[in-house]
């Protein structure tokens, strides 16, 4: 018999089984309401089989728990943009891309420079969500290997796609370009046609309501203070 | 010829664009999504209502003031990149 572990994510009424050591990655969402489940994390559609035999039974639950949630999220007009996520000022900046591409680098050369004013909120799959009309990013339990991850619900500022180069310069994306990428990192493929459509909603919403950007950078201060003023002009515009 | 859309894709509007993308694939990269144009939306819908090719000339050729043979060639390069991105099933023969 496995416990439940009841929490509110991205404002959702979430109940989790405590399986592989979900319910410590929880604890900052736990929420002991007694209200209907707005999404229930259900172990017996985990699927091991589709891991390669060195996943543990709690990368499995990690995993399978996240793609759960993601899924049911959909309904409730959001979806998760692989990112760093920080806040500044009541502002949330999300970095994405591929892996290995500098993300939680340039969030910490925020931390560098803005100290506690800048907190990485997580670090990996922020929730994106649309509600009366603006889009949040919010914590998430699912937040990658350091565990960086506050229970947060944070107006998006702007998004940023971030690209090596051996200088810094940044450019707003044009909507079919910010479709490419947000697609390209939204982490789950869609096994079905209707979540595919679902997603597809939401990020015309996305795009329409919040500026996306693409920068060029090298891993130093000057990338971060190029980003963050661009954006937070950019912001000014919503 | 027989030209069958996979149904594996969907076309749709996003802000402003129309694209193309594939349903259950592992990793959507920038060549897993097609953008389309005005004419390669119409062409697209065309297909999905069976047109065969000489059809799809005869929708390009009524709704744009072009010879055939600029039809036929735009045509032809808009099937082969279907064909490259995976949208078009191979014809049964």
């Amino acid at each position: 018999m496995v416990l439940i572990v009841r929490c509110k994510i991205a404002d959702l009424i979430t109940d989790i089984p405590d399986k592989g050591g979900l319910s410590a990655r929880c604890r900052e969402y736990s929420w002991d309401g007694n209200e209907t489940a707005d999404i229930v994390i259900d172990e017996r559609y985990y699927r091991p089989d589709k891991y390669a035999p060195n996943f543990t039974e709690a990368d499995v639950a990690y995993m399978e728990s996240s793609r759960q949630f993601y899924i049911r999220l959909l309904h409730f007009d959001g979806f998760y943009l692989h990112s760093s996520a920080i806040e500044i000022d009541g502002k949330a900046y999300l970095f994405s891309g591929k892996s290995g591409v500098g993300k939680s680098t340039h969030t910490r050369l925020y931390k560098q420079i803005f100290g506690d004013r800048a907190q990485i909120f997580n670090d990996d799959k922020p929730a994106l969500r649309c509600v009366d009309g603006r889009w949040y990013a919010y914590g998430t339990p699912w937040c990658g290997k350091d565990g960086i991850n506050q229970n947060k619900k944070v107006p998006i500022a702007g998004i940023c796609f971030l690209k090596q180069a051996d200088c810094n310069r940044i450019r707003r994306l044009s909507n079919i370009e910010a479709v490419q990428r947000i697609v390209a990192q939204t982490i789950y493929r869609f096994e079905k046609t209707e979540r595919l459509e679902l997603m597809l909603g939401h990020l015309d919403s996305l795009i329409r309501k919040v500026p996306v950007y693409e920068l060029e950078n090298k891993p130093e201060a000057d990338a971060a203070r190029l980003s963050y003023e661009t954006m937070l002009c950019g912001a000014e515009e919503i | 010829m027989i030209m069958k859309l996979n149904e594996n894709f969907t076309l749709k509007n996003v802000a402003g664009s129309w694209v193309v993308l594939p349903v259950n694939q592992a990793t959507l990269d920038f060549n897993g999504m097609l953008a389309l144009n005005e004419s390669g939306v119409l062409l697209w819908r065309a297909l999905e209502q069976g047109a065969d090719k000489e059809e799809l000339v005869n929708v390009l050729t009524r709704e744009y003031s072009i010879s055939e043979e600029i039809a036929r060639t735009d045509i032809n390069e808009f099937l082969n990149k279907l064909a490259s991105a995976g949208c078009i099933k191979e014809p049964s023969l």
